[in-house]
């Protein structure tokens, strides 16, 4: 009956809530309202947006001993997951069955286990600091500990049914990541996507002075 | 070929009158054995020692390996021995240091703690020491279900719920070792330095480290005790993770010799560490008053320093690096100074 | 509630727009912003991280504008905004911040930061959470014309001094000049040599220019203490007195907070497009260059370097400037490690310098700015902004440092050649 629901009706509610919620965050986000800035530019605005949405992946020499457990951990973090959640063979499947109709190649085995574990590693180490750090303490939410914990369930029961031999713990993995879509939009998780236009707006106001952020 | 055939159908044949001579108490001596085949035979059990490695069609690591009588061997030990006394060691340790706490109860400081402190361990410090801290938590739970889930957890849920549990069990433990091992290399790292044994340190294992009687013993930045545990942490921890990285990736010709052996070790190893850990855990929450503190804030009172590593506090006073309880309270981000307070004043 | 709190939280909602949505969406609360932010480095306190100066808007934001907050609105359980909520973040907004601007270069989600604290200095000031020098200096300027209480006369004191020591004449009030000259009351009161480089660079330069008697003022205090309406109303005399002269161009001084609010807020707290350019000293003074209208003469020998002001560098654009003007007159020019975009901030901007109650942690923030002047054993820093100057001046001085302070448009007018360029 369980089993029904998580693999029934709650995926698609998961999948209804996470799809609609990010896309209205986003236009809700970059429909509000902007004035037009009316000093007249040195530089390209434009050119300013779109270099910073790539810049900003790699920190300023001048800072970046001073962040280097953020940026190791952090890349560890995200490249593990970007790399299991896409190039793992059973989301691979996964995907090819219930979104695109096509597959592609996936990592073998060991690829998996090994993005797997940098990316426990990674959000250990990043969780772990943001309650151990005086700044990130003092600056943390309740979403922020949610997120870390959701996100760290989610890779967990995916772990543990890794044998892909038992459906109940397929279901508890299933079930989490519901629980995460859900969650999503509603969440600093929207940062996987509002991050863009962050970078570009802040580019976009540097560009027009002609600095390179 | 008929004929080895035959003596093959004689072995098999043979095999199920061992399984039952196996419960028979063994000929005295003096007697002749009457079992046909019976010098084959203890040449394949290997009952004298010698391995035999005998020819087959299909070549491959342990292929010429009949019957393994060490996995005979192994698998007693491993019931007998982990699988019996684990969770026996575990629950005593556990009791012990709940006697003693009843007992000794928590160790003070003379004079209390005073509010000015000193910094200990960094950021990165302590989040190693917990990053390595969970993931042990968590290999050593997954750990046990693998050792004794059988005789324990199955009474308990079951046969297919546990067979669900073990499968998650060992999955999670596989992929987590690892982790386990590039954490310890890096407290390795971090820590080694510190944890070198001095002049002064055998002094205070000699007055049992200050637990035995009373009166100071003297210590540096880690006292023996300390250091001790760090290295058997190191040590036994690299033995765990070395074994256990043979055992996860059975492909590069281990035969089952090694891989009994290695078992066995890894779990040996790990028992060490789970009861000893356990002491480490009872020492560092409410075993000492004034320790917790170093591994959260990573500040640690002046007055614990003085009482327990008195030549670190040496050090602390000579380099100016204590501060007081407003200072300390304004690095953790939870003053609210002057202009603020006036502010807020003038705001009701 | 609250008539100040009232306030406060209309102009906190005024403000929130697509960037700030798109900010707060983004945070993560990553930390990174502290370890760019001299506040913070020096005194490491947590509250001075950059990130957690915006707590009113974020707090706003929250409320009003996140899914959890419409959420716990609705089911009337909000955690309703206080004075506290302002009054607390009076400190960390207006003595812990120079709006230096080094937070927005860090950020990896891209918030400018900077920008964000602005507007929460825009809630406190309206809502009349401000520190008193401030205060006061801001209702001098909008009274007298000028924080510093200098007036006309003083400018004309000044004028006369400069040319007896020029011989040269200073043009005021000329229409259809092409140039219109503003100076910053710290200039004026004490940087004079300021004015004098000027009339003897322009002159040497062979450039159409005039001071305006109605609107010498540059020195923005309502961008200071975080006034919008107040920054436009002064930005508007500018205007005034440029489109009555009807010059082609205003030249911003050697002012930080003046280029800003002229050159890039301007339009913007006036809702209006300027019929004039605008340019920084240091602009014009590199064009003049670039033409061959500028001939110099000799070379510095010191071992000197640069600071780059954050308003005109960093928040401003003028980045290579500066250096195109040292190199030809400076012999051992050193960057700082952290140097141009990325440079650190003298610990004075943003009102800082102003506000009595911050003298202490200005102090304390200053000690990045002495570690990096030590670290290249310098004997003298250039820079381009009087405020820069009187702080650094200050901080060199309280740290018993032997460490002259050059002006950047002075030491061009020392090097002037005698003939002039054609």
């Amino acid at each position: 009956m369980i089993g029904y629901l998580i693999d029934g009706p709650l995926w698609y509610f998961s999948l209804a809530v996470f799809s609609i919620g990010v896309v209205w965050q986003l236009v809700a986000i970059i429909f509000a309202s902007r004035k037009t800035d009316l000093s007249v530019a040195r530089g390209s605005a434009s050119r300013g947006a779109i270099r910073n949405v790539f810049s900003r992946f790699i920190p300023h020499r001048e800072i970046a001993p001073q962040i280097r457990v953020q940026v190791v951990a952090g890349y560890m973090f995200h490249l593990g997951l970007f790399a299991l959640l896409f190039f793992a063979a059973p989301h691979v499947i996964f995907l090819e069955e219930n979104f695109f109709g096509f597959g592609w190649t996936a990592m073998p085995h060991w690829g998996f286990i090994l993005a797997a574990q940098f990316a426990f590693l990674g959000l250990i180490i990043l969780w772990l600091r943001r309650m151990l750090n005086s700044v990130s303490r003092l600056i943390s939410t309740l979403d922020d500990h949610v997120a870390a914990i959701l996100t760290f369930v989610v890779m967990l029961t995916g772990c543990l049914a890794l044998l892909e031999g038992f459906h109940e713990l397929r279901l508890l993995h299933r079930f989490t990541v519901e629980l995460l879509l859900i969650y999503f939009p509603f969440s600093c998780l929207m940062h996987t996507f509002t991050f863009i236009p962050s970078r570009a707006f802040t580019g976009a106001w540097f560009g027009r002075r002609g600095i390179d952020s | 070929m008929r004929i080895q055939t035959l003596l093959l159908l004689l072995c098999l044949a043979l095999l199920q009158f061992q399984a039952y001579a196996a419960d028979r108490p063994p000929p005295a001596p003096g007697m002749v054995s009457t079992v046909p085949g019976a010098d084959l035979w203890r040449e394949v059990r290997q009952r004298d020692g010698m391995i035999i490695d005998g020819i087959s069609q299909v070549k491959g690591v342990d292929t010429g390996v009949l019957i393994n009588a060490q996995g005979d061997k192994w698998a007693r030990f491993r019931i007998n021995n982990p699988v019996k006394h684990a969770p026996t060691v575990i629950i005593a340790v556990v009791l012990v240091l709940l006697l003693f706490y009843v007992i000794r109860g928590k160790v003070g400081i003379e004079g209390g703690l005073s509010g000015r402190m000193v910094l200990r361990f960094t950021d990165f410090e302590r989040i190693l020491h917990w990053t390595l801290a969970i993931v042990f938590l968590f290999l050593a739970i997954t750990g046990l279900v693998l050792l004794v889930g059988r005789p324990l957890l199955i009474p308990l849920f079951g046969k297919s719920a546990f067979s669900m549990l073990a499968s998650a069990s060992k999955e999670s433990h596989n992929l987590f070792g690892p982790i386990f091992l590039v954490s310890l290399l890096m407290m390795l790292y971090s820590f080694a330095r510190r944890n070198i044994y001095e002049k002064g340190d055998l002094t205070w294992l000699l007055k049992g480290g200050g637990f035995i009687g009373k009166g100071h013993v003297s210590g540096g930045f880690f006292n023996m005790g300390e250091k001790s545990w760090y290295w058997l942490v190191i040590l036994v921890g690299l033995v765990i993770s070395i074994s256990g990285l043979i055992l996860v990736s059975p492909n590069f010709g281990q035969g089952r010799v090694i891989m009994g052996i290695s078992h066995v070790v890894h779990v040996l190893g790990a028992i060490i560490l789970m009861a000893v850990s356990i002491g480490h855990m009872y020492m560092g929450s409410i075993g000492t008053e004034g320790s917790s503190e170093a591994m959260k804030s990573g500040y640690v009172d002046i007055n614990w320093v003085e009482a327990h590593h008195d030549r670190w506090a040496k050090e602390c006073h000579q380099k100016d690096q204590v501060i007081s309880a407003e200072e300390f309270a304004r690095l953790q981000g939870t003053s609210l100074d002057r202009a603020n307070v006036e502010a807020t004043e003038q705001a009701k | 509630m609250s008539e100040r709190l009232q306030k406060g939280l209309e102009v906190l909602r005024a403000e929130v727009d697509s960037k700030v949505q798109s900010f707060f969406s983004s945070c993560v609360r990553c930390g990174v912003c502290a370890e760019s932010c001299l506040f913070y480095t020096e005194t490491k306190d947590p509250r001075y991280t950059p990130i957690y100066k915006t707590e009113p808007l974020r707090k706003l934001w929250k409320n009003e504008y996140s899914f959890w907050g419409k959420l716990t609105g609705k089911l009337g359980m909000t955690k309703a905004m206080t004075e506290a909520d302002l009054a607390d973040w009076e400190e960390l907004v207006y003595d812990g911040c120079s709006m230096c601007g080094r937070c927005s270069m860090v950020c990896p989600v891209g918030v400018d930061i900077a920008m964000i604290i602005f507007k929460v200095k825009h809630a406190l000031a309206v809502a009349g959470f401000s520190p008193e020098g401030l205060v006061e200096t801001t209702q001098r300027a909008i009274d007298v014309g000028s924080p510093m209480g200098v007036t006309l006369k003083t400018v004309q004191a000044v004028i006369k001094h400069v040319e007896r020591d020029t011989g040269l004449s200073v043009p005021m009030d000329v229409e259809g000049a092409d140039y219109m000259a503003l100076l910053s009351s710290n200039e004026i009161a004490l940087y004079p040599e300021y004015l004098e480089s000027l009339v003897k660079i322009f002159d040497h330069a062979g450039v159409s220019w005039t001071l305006s008697s109605e609107a010498f003022e540059a020195t923005n205090s309502g961008l200071q203490i975080g006034n919008k309406a107040i920054a436009g109303q002064l930005v508007q005399r500018v205007v005034d007195g440029a489109e009555k002269l009807k010059v082609k161009t205003v030249i911003s001084p050697e002012c930080g907070h003046a280029y800003t609010a002229l050159r890039w807020e301007g339009p913007n707290f006036l809702g209006k497009a300027y019929s004039f350019k605008v340019v920084h000293i240091l602009e014009l003074l590199d064009e003049l260059r670039a033409q061959g209208r500028i001939k110099t003469t000799g070379m510095e020998t010191d071992r000197l370097t640069f600071h780059d002001p954050c308003s005109i560098v960093r928040r401003g654009g003028v980045l290579a400037q500066p250096r195109n003007l040292l190199e030809p007159i400076t012999e051992n020019f050193v960057e700082m490690t952290d140097h141009g975009s990325m440079n650190w901030c003298c610990g004075g901007g943003g009102g800082v310098s102003g506000n009595e109650r911050a003298e202490e942690l200005k102090h304390t923030a200053f000690n990045r700015k002495k570690s990096q002047i030590e670290e290249l054993k310098v004997d003298a820093v250039v820079t381009a902004c009087s405020n820069c100057r009187m702080v650094m001046e200050d901080g060199i001085e309280a740290n018993e440092m032997d460490m002259p302070l050059l002006g950047l448009t002075e030491l061009i007018a020392e090097h002037l050649a005698e003939d002039r360029a054609e």
